[in-house]
C-alpha cells in the first residue's frame, strides 16, 4: 500500500526578538561590553531605553552594523 | 530605609546574587578604568613616543573604512593606536579603532587633529563618557534585576552599594590622574 505522503508544514520560526540587550549584543557583534558602550556613543549604533531605563540595542541596528540589511 | 543601619540578612543576600550577576560587567569596567588610568598618566609620554615615530620611522599603513590612509605610530589599548598623516597643514594625528566584529574588521578613526597631545585628552574625555554610559545603564539593569528578583521590596541600599564599587572604579582613576599629575600641564 502506497503511503500518502503528509503535508509537512514547515516548522514555525523562532519569534525574532525587536532589540537585544547590551550583553546580547556584544555576543553578536563579538565584540566586549566597553565596545558596544562606545559604538552608542560615536551613534554608530542608536538604541532604545526599555521601561525601567536599561539600554537596549533594535536588532535593525545590529543588522546594519553587521552589513546584512 | 534607613541606609546607615545595617543590611539585613535578605539585603545581603540579594547583594551577592546581584555581584555575581553582574560580575562580567564589573570585571570589564574595572579592566576599562585601568586601562584609562593608564593613559592618562602616561599622556604626555605617550605623545611624545607618538610624535617621534611620525617623524623618525615609517609606520605600517592602516587603512580606515572611509579610505583614508594612515601611519600606525604605537598602540592605546588592544582596539586602538595613534597613528597619523601628513597633511598639506603638516602632520595630523589620529586615534584609530579596529572593531573586530563577526563580520569583518571595522577600522574607524575615533578623533583626529594636529596637537598630538590634544588628539589624547579628547580620546581619554571621549572614554570617560563611555565609561558614565555604561555605569548608568548598568545602574538601571541592577535596578530592574532586583525589582524582578524581590518585588515590592527596597532594594535601594543593593542598587547604590554596586554603583559605588563601579563609581569607585571610575574615581580611582580619576585621583590617581590627578594626584600624579599635579603641577604638570598635560
Amino acid at each position: 500500500m502506497e503511503t500518502i505522503p503528509q503535508n509537512e508544514e514547515p516548522a514555525p520560526k523562532p519569534t525574532e526578538r525587536l532589540a537585544y540587550s547590551i550583553q546580547e549584543a556584544a555576543d553578536m557583534l563579538g565584540v566586549n561590553y566597553f565596545s558596544v558602550y562606545r559604538l552608542i556613543q560615536r551613534n554608530k549604533l542608536k538604541p532604545c531605553r526599555a521601561l525601567r531605563g536599561k539600554l537596549l540595542v533594535p536588532r535593525s541596528e545590529l543588522l546594519k552594523l553587521l552589513g546584512t540589511e | 530605609m534607613n541606609y546607615y543601619q545595617r543590611p539585613t540578612e535578605q539585603e545581603e543576600q540579594a547583594a551577592a546574587e546581584t555581584n555575581a550577576a553582574f560580575a562580567e560587567h564589573l570585571n570589564q569596567f574595572k579592566a576599562n578604568c585601568d586601562a584609562l588610568h593608564h593613559i592618562e598618566n602616561n599622556l604626555s609620554t605617550t605623545a611624545t613616543d607618538a610624535l617621534k615615530a611620525a617623524l623618525l620611522t615609517p609606520g605600517r599603513v592602516v587603512q580606515t573604512d572611509d579610505g583614508a590612509e594612515w601611519q600606525h605610530d604605537l598602540d592605546l589599548t588592544s582596539l586602538t593606536s595613534v597613528c597619523h598623516r601628513r597633511t598639506a597643514a603638516g602632520l595630523e594625528f589620529a586615534v584609530v579603532e579596529c572593531l573586530p566584529l563577526k563580520c569583518g574588521e571595522h577600522k574607524d578613526v575615533l578623533n583626529s587633529g594636529h596637537d598630538v597631545r590634544e588628539v589624547l585628552q579628547v580620546f581619554t574625555r571621549d572614554q570617560r563618557q563611555v565609561l558614565s554610559l555604561w555605569k548608568e545603564d548598568v545602574k538601571a539593569q541592577v535596578k530592574e534585576h532586583l525589582e524582578d528578583k524581590y518585588p515590592r521590596q527596597d532594594m535601594g541600599i543593593v542598587v547604590e552599594s554596586f554603583e559605588i564599587k563601579m563609581a569607585h572604579a571610575i574615581s580611582e582613576t580619576r585621583a590617581l590622574t590627578q594626584s600624579q599629575n599635579r603641577g604638570v600641564r598635560i
